[in-house]
């Protein structure tokens, strides 16, 4: 039906009001009091016209001063509304059956079915003067029209399920917008949902109850169910080197009992173990992977129980997860020429390491003092296993000590081209100095000297004049050293002055294995000298008084930490490889995105005095980490596919960085940042890498089993008032559970508004009415 | 005179190899041995190990000697190489530091060595430094045993002496030692602080340094009792075990050192 009515555009504050309908008023008052007043000469025809003047002429007044509009509406009567939600998510698009004879159906198929086979409950529906709203839901919700509606034809694939928010939206429909009052909604779902049941306090049920109307559920799901799920999975974050590590996975097995399998855990892509699998009758089963991570790093890990034939979805049998493994103990051997200061201060140290896994070999008598000792003397020394140490076991040693050692007098000679190939294929060595070793020339070897950054070809000599090295601008960035210039004791006048020294010169090739020198002789000879040759670290020490920065009366103390410790503790980290001291790192803001965020690399470039590098190319690039988790039957040998790439400048900082669109799907991920002409397989250093999980949402497809659904929906219906049906078995009801206390509402379908004191006519009429009234009053003799 | 004969003829082979060595000095660098080595090497100087001694008001050498002995002694039987004429320092000398080990020996009393001493005593303590108490009345008064205690309560106060257990590593730091014997063997164990890992003081009471030292005439000064030569050869190397577990701390404690030793049935 249509309406109208007169709207005011401006209303005056309360005086202009008073004043303009005062004004109007009285206008009219008088007029009225002329017309019945008899004047001679002027006939009552003529009064009526001045009457009907003023009145015309009072009315365009009011019209300009209020602004007022003709508003023209057509309205019709807003029925209560009953709202359909039906699922379409993931789960939805499962097949199962009534029995295990029958044939599989997927619930979105049974649920179109239930629709079909309604269409008369709908009509009715709309015969009671229901308005009738249909509704997908998934990880948000949205109105269904047309052929989707009439068929609810839907793809079932959203990744999460949440009914929760679905109801929240319906909860804050502006009654503006739609005031039509919900009289009851009926949810159509397998009742899987993202968020956890909590059986009374389950958060579904009580947005549910703050709808106020009674949910009908109608459940999608049938008993039968063909599947393997990993439904849950333990796995810590970090996990040591060398270490057992435990992963285990919950396996949940539907309709499979005796079938056979078997469960494969992948790193990186590749399967480091498998264990068969024979699946239960029903329920569910663990399956434990214990592995010693190789080496160090981070690393997806997957664990997949392969899919068997029939099953209702593949996509729920494995599941990805980042590890960081961290080095454990760090096995050093600590070899000594001599027991001394120096000897005691460094052992101490790396002893009370928790951290450090110390191995060491000390002389503790030559040739010479063996000659003269009783041979029945009961001492506890043993042999020194050179052959052991320096020949089978090199390799396990993650930082070999040269203290002060006689390598040539203890048959060690033969062993130090094997300390040259450890360093080059990654180990990390020190050398300390003292009166043998560097001193003795006992480090003869060419393909040690090729790693060491000073001359080694030269016995050193010892000299024990104290002094005070300088640090180098070198010195004053890096890990191991930087803390002497944050300390404000680079002058070293506040630390103690060392007593020897091994005036050793640095090695001609020690541009090339990319050495610096930390600190310097007052006389300008390296004190500590660093290097990086092939993939190994390197580091010289020339004095065996360094135990002298732990140990003086005037001791400065330096973050709580004896000056000795910070020196040897950087050392250690810089040798090994700390991440803290890698000069190309990249990192990535997560380790885990959801799907469509956007992911953030950034890299940071140090040159190998650890200065910000600004103008370093870094090529980087981004490629899934093995096989892509959506392809099962991809190739794992296959050429990896770069997914993005390109090239970062590095600013005065050091610093790039790269934000990706957030257009990876599911699966696993690598990221790796390379100097630009470093090679890739021999110089490690050169590259950085890091791995990251692109996941959906929420963990829809985890469980299917449509048991626990059910109930959840059925607790749903119990506590709203509603019904619960069966999709497989019920139609929909003609007569849905609505609220009893619903008020039809008034709907404004359409609205006009014609403006009558703008376009000049009001305008006109005032003047016309009131003008032509002075006028006429004139030539009568009335003005 | 063979002694005579003897020294020319060593100073004969000494000659030769200077000789034989000054032509491969002037090589150049780069040329190794077949071993790779120099085997001529000149000798460089020497990192020596100092074993100090405090000097106190009162008796505070009652052993004159017996750091040097011990000093000839490690360095005829270890590879340490310990200063010829140990130095004596004060509790209040900056010298205290030159070295994290300090012998301090007494007889009778120890008497207060001062709140800066004392002070100076803990820092060295606290920073790593070792100290060894030796009471030379060897069990005949406990006066010494009971200041060093009174001493070290007040420097590592919440610390107290306790039994160095007998599978300690100081008992085979060098030598399997049974029985820390000195000059007299009164007691079968000694005491120890044992904080940190490491032992920060012992205190032998069965005059250690009565054992070492060698008085003017070459001949050893006291005797000891009852156990002879035998119980003075068993001092020398408990005092061995001593400097050894000083420069060295547990390292005959590592995994290694211990499946060696039992392996061979060399330690019980």
């Amino acid at each position: 039906m249509e309406r109208w009515r007169i709207t005011a555009g401006h209303v005056p504050g309360p005086f202009g009001l008073v004043l303009v309908l005062a004004a109007v008023v009285l206008a009219i008052v008088e007029a009225a009091r002329a017309y019945r007043k008899p004047v001679p000469g002027v006939s009552p025809r003529l009064r009526a016209a001045l009457f009907a003047l003023r009145c015309a002429g009072a009315l365009a007044l009011l019209a300009v001063a209020l602004e007022l509009s003709l508003s023209f509406e057509t309205t019709s009567s807003a029925g209560p509304r009953l709202v359909v939600l039906v699922d379409d998510s993931a789960s939805m698009g499962v097949a199962d059956a009534e029995s295990p004879g029958q044939k599989a159906m997927r619930r979105i198929d049974r649920v179109r079915e239930l629709w079909r086979r309604s269409e008369p409950a709908r009509a009715a529906w709309k015969e009671q003067g229901l308005a009738v709203q249909v509704r997908r839901f998934g990880e948000g919700s949205e109105p269904l029209t047309g052929e989707t509606e009439a068929t609810l034809d839907l793809a079932a694939r959203q990744p999460a399920s949440d009914l929760t928010r679905a109801f929240a939206e319906l909860a804050a429909v502006d009654p503006a917008v739609d005031p039509r009052p919900l009289a009851g909604v009926i949810v159509v779902s397998d009742g899987l949902f993202d968020r956890a049941d909590r059986g009374a306090d389950d958060p579904l049920v009580l947005a549910g109850r703050e709808l106020g109307v009674p949910i009908t559920a109608v459940a999608a799901g049938a008993p039968h169910l063909v599947d393997l799920a990993l439904t849950e999975l333990r796995a810590g974050e970090f996990a040591f080197v060398e270490n057992v590590v435990e992963f285990a996975a919950d396996i949940e097995a539907h309709g499979l009992e005796g079938a056979k399998t078997e469960v494969v855990l992948r790193r990186d892509g590749q399967v480091v173990a498998t264990e068969p699998f024979v699946a239960p009758a029903s329920g569910q089963t663990t399956v434990r992977f214990e592995v010693a991570p190789d080496r160090v790093g981070q690393f997806v890990y997957e664990i997949e129980v392969r899919p068997v034939e029939g099953e209702a979805s593949p996509h729920n049998n494995r599941r990805a997860f980042v590890v960081k493994v961290l080095r454990d103990k760090v096995r050093a051997l600590h070899v000594a020429g001599r027991p001394d200061w120096d000897v005691r201060a460094l052992r101490t140290l790396l002893g009370r390491d928790p951290n450090v896994e110390l191995l060491s070999y000390y002389i503790l008598r030559g040739a010479d003092d063996a000659d003269r000792e009783d041979p029945f003397a009961p001492l506890s020394l043993i042999a020194f296993p050179t052959d052991e140490l320096f020949k089978e076991q090199l390799g396990s040693f993650d930082l070999v000590i040269l203290h002060n050692f006689d390598a040539l007098n203890h048959q060690v000679g033969r062993y130090l081209p094997d300390i040259g190939r450890y360093v080059e294929e990654g180990g990390a060595l020190v050398m300390i100095g003292g009166d043998m070793g560097l001193a003795t020339g006992d480090y003869p070897a060419p393909a040690l000297s090729a790693v060491v950054p000073v001359d080694l070809r030269v016995p050193t000599g010892l000299d024990t004049e104290a002094f005070r090295p300088t640090v180098t601008d070198a010195g004053r960035r890096h890990p191991i050293t930087a803390w002497i210039d944050h300390s404000g004791l680079s002058n070293w006048t506040a630390l103690p002055p060392l007593d020897s020294y091994n005036p050793a010169k640095l090695a001609r090739h020690e541009a090339e294995i990319g050495s610096a020198v930390l600190l310097r002789h007052p006389e300008g000879g390296p004190l500590l000298t660093i290097a990086e040759p092939g993939r190994g670290r390197v580091l010289v020490l020339s004095t065996g008084a360094s135990w002298r920065l732990g140990f003086h009366a005037d001791l400065p103390i330096v973050d709580g930490a004896r000056p000795y410790d910070l020196l040897w503790l950087g050392a250690i980290r810089w040798l090994l490889r700390d991440s803290a001291a890698d000069r190309l790192t990249l990192e990535t803001d997560r380790p885990t995105y959801l799907l469509g965020a956007p992911i953030t690399l950034r890299a940071a470039a140090l040159s190998p005095s650890y200065a910000p590098e600004a103008g370093v190319e870094i090529g980087w690039r981004v490629q899934p980490l093995g096989r892509a988790a959506d392809d099962p039957g991809a190739d794992p040998n296959a050429p990896v596919t770069i997914l993005s790439q390109g090239t970062w400048t590095t600013d005065a900082l050091g610093r790039a960085s790269e934000t990706l669109a957030g257009g990876l799907s599911v699966g696993a991920y690598e990221a790796v940042a390379q100097r630009a002409g470093g090679d890739e397989a021999a110089a490690a250093p050169q590259q950085a890498r890091r791995v990251f999980l692109v996941q959906a949402a929420g963990r829809e497809l985890t469980r299917l089993a449509s048991g626990p659904g059910d109930e959840r929906l059925k607790r749903l219906a119990d506590a709203t008032g509603g019904r619960f049906l069966r999709a497989a078995d019920d139609d929909l009801p003609a007569a849905p559970p609505l609220a009893p206390d619903r008020q039809d509402r008034e709907r404004v379908d359409s609205r006009r508004d014609i403006p009558v004191w703008s376009g000049g006519v009001a305008m006109v009429l005032l003047v016309v009415c009131l003008g032509g009234e002075v006028l006429v009053r004139r030539r009568i003799g009335l003005a | 005179m063979p002694r005579t004969r003897r020294s020319l003829l060593a100073g004969a082979a000494g000659l030769c190899a200077a000789a034989a060595t000054r032509p491969l000095r002037a090589q150049e660098p780069g040329l190794f041995g077949p071993l790779g080595g120099d085997e001529f090497r000149e000798p460089t100087a020497v990192l020596t190990v100092d074993l100090p001694q405090l000097q106190y008001p009162g008796k505070w050498n009652p052993r004159p000697g017996a750091m040097r002995e011990l000093a000839v002694e490690l360095r005829l039987r270890t590879r340490l190489e310990p200063v010829r004429e140990p130095s004596v320092v004060t509790a209040d000398s900056r010298r205290l530091f030159d070295t994290p080990f300090l012998y301090v020996a007494g007889e009778g009393n120890l008497p207060p060595l001062g709140a800066a001493a004392e002070t100076a005593l803990g820092r060295f303590l606290d920073l790593g430094g070792m100290i060894v108490f030796d009471a030379a009345d060897g069990g005949a008064d406990l006066g010494f045993e009971k200041d060093v205690t009174a001493l070290l309560g007040r420097i590592l106060p919440g610390a107290a002496l306790t039994r160095v257990a007998a599978d300690h590593v100081l008992y085979r730091s060098f030598y399997l030692v049974e029985t820390p014997l000195g000059r007299t063997s009164t007691f079968d164990h000694v005491l120890g602080i044992h904080e940190e890992g490491r032992l920060k003081a012992l205190l032998v009471r069965n005059d250690l340094g009565g054992a070492l030292a060698r008085g003017e005439s070459g001949l050893f000064t006291w005797p000891c009792v009852p156990g002879g030569a035998d119980q003075r050869e068993w001092a020398f190397r408990f005092a061995v075990n001593i400097l050894l577990y000083a420069t060295c701390t547990d390292y005959k404690a590592d995994r290694a050192h211990v499946e060696t030793l039992l392996r061979n049935r060399r330690w019980r």
